[in-house]
C-alpha cells in the first residue's frame, strides 16, 4: 500500500501553487480530474463505527455473556468483572487465569459464604439493627444480613452518589468487600433505581471503554467506537456532527488536538480579557482600581469614592504638574523618560499587551467569522436540500439526481468553511521568526479564501438566477458543469492544503533557513540604524518569547510569564 | 459513602431517630473503652471524651470529639471533629478535622459511633510523631467560612498512622 506522504509529498507544493481558479482553463479537466480523485476515497475510508443505544447494549451483552461462559460465572458477577477491567474482554480472562484468588478478592466475588448465621429463626439487620424474621433478611454471597428496607436504602444512596459508587457497590459490612451486583439491585431496589442502575452500566460501557465515545453533538445519543492507531481522527456521526475522536472538540483538520486545546483556552480564558484590560486600562495610583481612557486629555479623575487627581502618562499625582512639568497639558516627564529608553517598565508591558492583543483580534475574528459563515452555510445547504432542489428539477425540467452537484457544492462549502475557520488558529500559532513559512502560510490561506468566495458566489448568487426563471435555461447545464468543476478543484486545493499544513510546511523549512542567512548577512547594510531599539523592535524575537497561553511578549531574561504568570515552556 | 448535606440543619429522620437510640443503649451497657458519651438531650449531636491510651503519646491527655448525625444516618456518615483544643496528629488539622477515610468516602453504614471512635483512637495510638499535617495552615484557612469536612475532597495519605 502507498503511503499518504508517497503521494502528495513531491508534488504536493507545486500543486497548491498551480494557480488556483485559473478561469480561462475552466474546461472538462477539472471535472475529470474530480471523477477519478480516488486519493480522497482512500483516505476517507472509515475507521470507526457509529453505535446506536441498542448496537451499545447489543455488544455489551455480548461481552457479558462471553465472559459468562468462559468463567462460568452468572452474568452479575461477569458484568462487575467486566467493568472493573474497563469492559476489555481479554484483560478480565487474562486476570482470572493468571490469579483467580486475587482477582476474586479484588473484584469482591467470593466462592463459598465465609459466614455462618446462627440458626435462630430471627437475625439482626447490621444497619437498623431491628430483628426481623430470616424470611425478610437478604445479603450477598458473604451472607451478611440486611433487611430490605436497609437494603433499598444503602442502593439507593449509592445510587445518588453516582455510578463511580453504585457500579462498585460492596457489602455494607466493613470486613466484607463482597460485589453488590445488578442481581442485587434488580432484587431490592425501587423500580426507579434499577432504571438509572441499567442506564449507568450502559453508560459505563462507553466511558470506562477506552476505544468508544459518546458524540459530543447537541442532543445526540449515538457513541463512535473507533479503529485506534488509523490515521485521522475526524470522524462524522449519524447525527451529522463532525467532530475529532481525539479531543471530543469540533472536527479540526489541519490544526492538532493540541493548538485546537489551546487556541480554546485562549478563547474562553481570562487571559484575552487580562491583556485588554491591561492594554487599555491603567490603575489608579491611588486606589489600584483599573481605569480605562478612551479618549481625551490626561488629567484623569477617579471615580469617587477616591477621586484622586492624576497624570494619564506618568500617573503622578495632578497637583504636581505644572510649568515645571512643560505645562500642564504636556506632560514630559513621560516624554524625557520615553526619549531617554527608560521608561517605566509597566508602560512597556501595557505596549506589549496592546501589540498580542491586536494580533489575538485578528486571528480571532477571522476563526469566528468562518464559523458564522459555515453555520450559516449549513442553513443554506438544508434549503437547497428541503426545498430549491425540487424547484430547480421543476423549472429546469431536470431529474434532482443530475441537480446533486448543487449539493455536493454546498457540502464543499460547509467543509471549506470549516477548514479556513481552524488555518486561523494555525496562523496564530506560527512562530513569528519562521518567516518564509509565515509568507507561504498566509499566501496559501489567501488562495484558498479568494477560491472559496468564488464557489460560494457561484452556489449562492448564480444559482439564484435559474432558480427565478420560468422556463428551463439552454445554459443551466453549463453552469452546472462550472459549479461542478469549481467544486473538484476547490476541494482538491483545500485536501492539499490541509496535508500541507499539517505536515507543518515542511518544504519550506529548507528555503526559510537559506532566507533568514541571507537575512542576517545583509541586515548590517539594510538595516543601518545600529542600536536605535524602537518600541517597534522590541517586539523583536530574539529579545522577546511569547507566552504560550496569552501571547504575552515577555522579555528574554524572565522566565514566567509577566503577563499571566504561565512558565516559559 | 459522600454527601454533602450539611449535618444538624434538618432533624434526624424516623430511620436515624430509632438507630441512634439503639446505639446509645449499647453505648450505656458497654461504652468503648477510653470514651465517655457527655450525656445531653440532643440526639443529633454527641459530644464524646476521648483518653488517649496508656503507652502512647497521647496518654492520659483527654480531647473531645463532637459527632453530628445528617438526617439520614446511617445511610450519610456522622460529621466528627475534634473540638477545641485537637490533639497534634499528622492526620488531624488545628481547626480538628480529622482526615480519615471512613468518616467520608469509606463509610458503611453498618459502622457506628462507637466503632469510629475505636478507629480514631487507633489512629492516635499509632502516630509516632506530635505534628500538625503537612498542609494545616493553607487547609485552616480554606475552611474559614465554616466549611464541613464533609465538603472537603480529602485525599488520603496514607494508613501507617
Amino acid at each position: 500500500m502507498r503511503s499518504e506522504d508517497d503521494t502528495h509529498d513531491a508534488n504536493d507544493l507545486d500543486y497548491i501553487d498551480d494557480d488556483f481558479v485559473d478561469n480561462e482553463s475552466d474546461d472538462e479537466d477539472g471535472y475529470y480530474d474530480f471523477l477519478d480523485n480516488d486519493e480522497s476515497d482512500d483516505r476517507q475510508q472509515q475507521n470507526y463505527i457509529i453505535l446506536s443505544e441498542a448496537d451499545i447494549q447489543h455488544h455489551q451483552e455480548e461481552d457479558i455473556n462471553r465472559v459468562s461462559t468462559i468463567l462460568s460465572l452468572p452474568r452479575a458477577a461477569a458484568c462487575s468483572l467486566l467493568r472493573h477491567y474497563n469492559w476489555i474482554v481479554s484483560r478480565v480472562t487474562d486476570e482470572w487465569f493468571a490469579d483467580e484468588e486475587n482477582t476474586r478478592r479484588v473484584v469482591g466475588l467470593l466462592e463459598k459464604k465465609p459466614i455462618e448465621m446462627p440458626n435462630s429463626p430471627e437475625l439482626t439487620c447490621g444497619i437498623c439493627f431491628e430483628d426481623y424474621p430470616r424470611d425478610r433478611m437478604n445479603s450477598t454471597a458473604c451472607g451478611h444480613p440486611f433487611c430490605s428496607v436497609c437494603w433499598r436504602a444503602y442502593i439507593g444512596t449509592s445510587i445518588r452518589d453516582g455510578p463511580g459508587w453504585a457500579l462498585s457497590l460492596r457489602c455494607p459490612d466493613p470486613s466484607c468487600g463482597v460485589a453488590v451486583g445488578q442481581d442485587m439491585v434488580n432484587l431490592l431496589a425501587t423500580d426507579e433505581d434499577k432504571e438509572k442502575y441499567s442506564r449507568y452500566l450502559l453508560r459505563s460501557y462507553v466511558e470506562d471503554n477506552k476505544k468508544i465515545k459518546w458524540c459530543p453533538g447537541r442532543g445526540c445519543d449515538y457513541a463512535v467506537e473507533f479503529v485506534l492507531g488509523s490515521g485521522s481522527y475526524d470522524v462524522c456521526c449519524n447525527c451529522s456532527y463532525g467532530f475529532c475522536w481525539n479531543c471530543t472538540e469540533e472536527a479540526h483538520r489541519p490544526v492538532d488536538c493540541s493548538t485546537v486545546a489551546k487556541w480554546m483556552l485562549k478563547n474562553s480564558s481570562e487571559s484575552a480579557n487580562m491583556n485588554w484590560i491591561s492594554a487599555n486600562s491603567k490603575p489608579c495610583p491611588k486606589c489600584e482600581r483599573p481605569i480605562e481612557k478612551d479618549h481625551g486629555c490626561m488629567h484623569m479623575t477617579c471615580t469617587p469614592p477616591c477621586k484622586f487627581e492624576f497624570c494619564w502618562l506618568c500617573l503622578g499625582a495632578w497637583s504636581d504638574h505644572g510649568e515645571s512639568t512643560g505645562g500642564f497639558y504636556a506632560c514630559n516627564r513621560y516624554e524625557a523618560a520615553k526619549q531617554e529608553g527608560t521608561y517605566d517598565e509597566s508602560e512597556n508591558r501595557r505596549e506589549m499587551a496592546k501589540k498580542s492583543l491586536e494580533r489575538y483580534t485578528h486571528y480571532y475574528e477571522r476563526w469566528a467569522t468562518n464559523e458564522s459563515s459555515r453555520q450559516k452555510a449549513l442553513v443554506d445547504l438544508h434549503s437547497m436540500q428541503t426545498e430549491k432542489l425540487e424547484k430547480l428539477s421543476d423549472i429546469q425540467s431536470l431529474p434532482a439526481l443530475q441537480l446533486k452537484f448543487t449539493t455536493e457544492a454546498w457540502l464543499q462549502i460547509v467543509e471549506c468553511r470549516r477548514v479556513l475557520k481552524w488555518t486561523y488558529a494555525y496562523g496564530f500559532y506560527l512562530p513569528e521568526h519562521e518567516r518564509a513559512k509565515r509568507q507561504f502560510f498566509e499566501y496559501l490561506q489567501g488562495e484558498a479564501e479568494s477560491g472559496l468566495e468564488l464557489l460560494h458566489q457561484c452556489a449562492e448568487k448564480e444559482l439564484q438566477v435559474y432558480l427565478d426563471e420560468e422556463s428551463p435555461s439552454k445554459h443551466f447545464d453549463d453552469f452546472l458543469t462550472k459549479l461542478a468543476n469549481l467544486t473538484s478543484v476547490t476541494r482538491n486545493y483545500f485536501e492539499n492544503l490541509v496535508r500541507a499544513l499539517e505536515t507543518g510546511l515542511k518544504d519550506v523549512e529548507a528555503i526559510d533557513q537559506q532566507a533568514t542567512c541571507s537575512r542576517a548577512s545583509s541586515s548590517k547594510t539594510m538595516d543601518g540604524k545600529g542600536r536605535g531599539s524602537g518600541p517597534s523592535d522590541s517586539m523583536d524575537d530574539t529579545n522577546h518569547w511569547l507566552c504560550d497561553l496569552c501571547t504575552y511578549a515577555n522579555l528574554k531574561s524572565s522566565n514566567i510569564c509577566q503577563m499571566c504568570q504561565q512558565r516559559r515552556s | 459513602m459522600t454527601s454533602t448535606s450539611s449535618p444538624s440543619r434538618k432533624a434526624l429522620s424516623k430511620i436515624a431517630c430509632n438507630r441512634l437510640q439503639k446505639e446509645l443503649v449499647e453505648w450505656q451497657v458497654s461504652p468503648p473503652a477510653g470514651f465517655k458519651h457527655k450525656v445531653t438531650d440532643n440526639l443529633q449531636r454527641w459530644v464524646v471524651e476521648v483518653v488517649g491510651a496508656p503507652g502512647t503519646l497521647y496518654a492520659s491527655e483527654t480531647y473531645q470529639l463532637q459527632v453530628d448525625f445528617p438526617e439520614h444516618y446511617p445511610m450519610e456518615a456522622p460529621q466528627v471533629i475534634f473540638l477545641h483544643p485537637a490533639p497534634l496528629h499528622p492526620h488531624i488539622y488545628s481547626n480538628g478535622h480529622i482526615c480519615l477515610d471512613i468518616l467520608y468516602d469509606s463509610w458503611s453504614p453498618a459502622m457506628t459511633v462507637s466503632s469510629v471512635c475505636i478507629s480514631i483512637l487507633s489512629m492516635l495510638s499509632s502516630s509516632t510523631v506530635k505534628q500538625r499535617p503537612a498542609d494545616n495552615d493553607r487547609y485552616v484557612k480554606n475552611c474559614r467560612n465554616g466549611r464541613s469536612p464533609k465538603e472537603t475532597r480529602w485525599w488520603f495519605h496514607d494508613d501507617k498512622v
